[in-house]
């Protein structure tokens, strides 16, 4: 094969992929009211709740415990800088800022990856491996709706949520540091933190762990559903989810900041 | 559109005409030509690697043929919209391979999810419904059971009695007795007999098992490497001449190619054991 075929051929593989992580998103979008409680079909809300403690409530202790590490040693990192300043205080603007805008939303995902990527991928791959899924389809009903959708819906309800509180936890490491190191009382380090964030950092936080929580279960189904053999091709898949989707939270973590900095909302006030 | 390839199919409830696939440049399925008839059993035999599974593919509307055309019960199912093939899909009944049951589904609720999901039976009704197709397939008191704890053979009568929750016309059956020991694999012949002489339901059964094959069969087809070889009564087939069906009939292996310095090499393994 020339090099120029080997271009072509890997350019369409790329584009393939792109199109694959389309059609497959907007079917998913299609079939979400479907699995809401109420409006959609009945009894499809219990399978999202499953899928909620699934990915959200049993990833707590993990995202939490990782903030609350990375909350204390940005504290400890930033601290031996500004207290050359004599500026020990602002490792609150640091701890908050830091952890609102970028870690919590990032160490979340990166948690989240590493547990529930894989995991979708697994059992979706198994699904197809053990004709799960063709039989879905025999039936009459739709993969998608039945499968795919509670996933997605459970996703972008609890990473939110969980960001939320490793992000509180990474910022309560910071008060223990400054509680340990300068005596400063909860009350006092929780207003600085009130006046250090603005909404538009909360909004772009939250804005982020929808990305990433969208990001994590399309890859995860992704190539859960490739899967294509016998079980040894499920291993595959899940080392591939979890590289693909950590390697893709840091490329949209990447553009979504710069877009944030280009258009000037990082600057205070 | 599907009318006109209604015709000339007769009692034929299943048409298969001219099906090619292929694997990449691999040809799995060569212009395969197949009909099975109202309430018959037919059973298609094959070895490993003949295309017999492959072919489930494009007739399960899983994938599409490259040519040829599939009519099931008047439709042809290559050519129709997803509306319509969701309606023949509601006429056949699947038991796959491995069951692929729902391994998060209690036995009950596996049978109950097609009703639950396609009728709008009343929840006693559906109950009664799995009920009686839990008996039928002789699992009664496995109701409340997941599918982790059951035995294969018990997977598969709950794949049998999924696929026949909405009492379809045409029962399609992926080697029911792969893996299974002969007694359990005996049971579910029966079982696929009583199926097809009390509810007169149309089965394919697909298996490489003979035996079976032969206590079951109303007629027997065969595939090697992806043409369809024969497609008899089975008393007929048993009497087939063609090198292929008698070797597989007669059990006999391929031919061992030899290989240069065997003599050496056997001469050198027996001296090594004494």
């Amino acid at each position: 094969m020339t090099f120029l075929e080997q271009f072509g051929q890997a350019a369409i593989v790329q584009v393939e992929d792109a199109g694959a992580l389309t059609m497959q998103f907007w079917s998913v979008l299609r079939k979400l009211p479907r699995i809401l409680p109420i409006v959609g079909a009945s009894r499809r809300w219990h399978s999202t709740v499953e899928q909620m403690f699934a990915i959200g409530a049993s990833a707590l202790p993990m995202a939490g415990a990782m903030s609350l590490c990375t909350g204390f040693i940005l504290a400890l990192q930033g601290a031996s800088e500004l207290r050359r300043f004599g500026a020990l205080e602002f490792v609150v603007d640091l701890v908050a800022i830091a952890f609102t805008r970028e870690l919590g939303p990032l160490i979340t995902a990166l948690s989240v990856s590493g547990r529930s990527a894989s995991a979708i991928a697994a059992e979706i791959g198994t699904m197809v491996v053990t004709e799960e899924i063709d039989s879905l389809r025999v039936m009459g009903l739709d993969p998608v709706e039945f499968t795919l959708a509670p996933k997605y819906l459970a996703a972008l309800i609890t990473v939110p949520c969980l960001t939320i509180l490793s992000t509180l936890s990474g910022i309560f490491a910071g008060y223990l540091f400054l509680a340990f190191s300068m005596d400063m009382s909860l009350r006092i380090y929780f207003q600085t933190v009130a006046e250090t964030i603005v909404l538009r950092d909360v909004a772009f936080m939250l804005v982020k762990s929808l990305v990433f929580a969208t990001i994590i279960v399309h890859v995860g189904c992704m190539e859960g559903l490739r899967v294509h053999g016998g079980p040894e091709a499920v291993g595959h898949s899940t080392t591939a989810a979890v590289v693909k989707s950590t390697f893709l939270i840091i490329l949209a973590d990447l553009v979504a900041t710069a877009i944030f900095y280009l258009m000037g909302w990082s600057s205070l006030g | 559109m599907t009318n006109s390839t209604a015709v000339k199919t007769g009692d034929a409830v299943i048409s298969i005409r001219g099906v090619s696939m292929s694997y990449g440049a691999r040809r799995v399925l060569d212009s395969v030509d197949l009909d099975v008839y109202r309430g018959e059993i037919l059973v298609l035999l094959g070895g490993s690697g003949s295309g017999k599974t492959t072919l489930l593919k494009p007739l399960l509307g899983l994938a599409k043929p490259e040519t040829g055309s599939i009519t099931i019960k008047g439709v042809d199912i290559t050519r129709c919209s997803p509306s319509e093939l969701g309606a023949v899909r509601r006429r056949i009944g699947v038991a796959f391979q491995g069951g692929a049951l729902f391994n998060s589904m209690s036995v009950e609720d596996n049978v109950a999810l097609p009703l639950r999901e396609l009728t709008r039976l009343a929840d006693s009704t559906i109950k009664l419904v799995v009920w009686m197709n839990l008996i039928a397939v002789g699992l009664s008191d496995a109701g409340s059971l997941y599918p982790p704890e059951l035995s294969g053979g018990m997977r598969k009568r709950v794949a049998v009695a999924r696929a026949m929750a909405l009492d379809p016309e045409i029962l399609i059956l992926d080697e029911p007795s792969a893996g299974l020991d002969p007694i359990v694999s005996a049971e579910l012949d029966e079982l696929i007999l009583f199926l097809n002489r009390s509810f007169g339901i149309t089965i394919l059964v697909v298996t490489h098992e003979l035996e079976s094959a032969f206590h079951i069969a109303d007629r027997v087809a065969m595939l090697y490497q992806g043409r369809l070889i024969a497609a008899d009564k089975k008393e007929q087939f048993a009497g087939n001449a063609h090198p292929r069906i008698r070797q597989f009939l007669d059990r006999h292996p391929d031919a061992v190619p030899r290989v240069a310095g065997e003599e050496f090499i056997t001469a050198f393994l027996r001296g090594s054991k004494t």
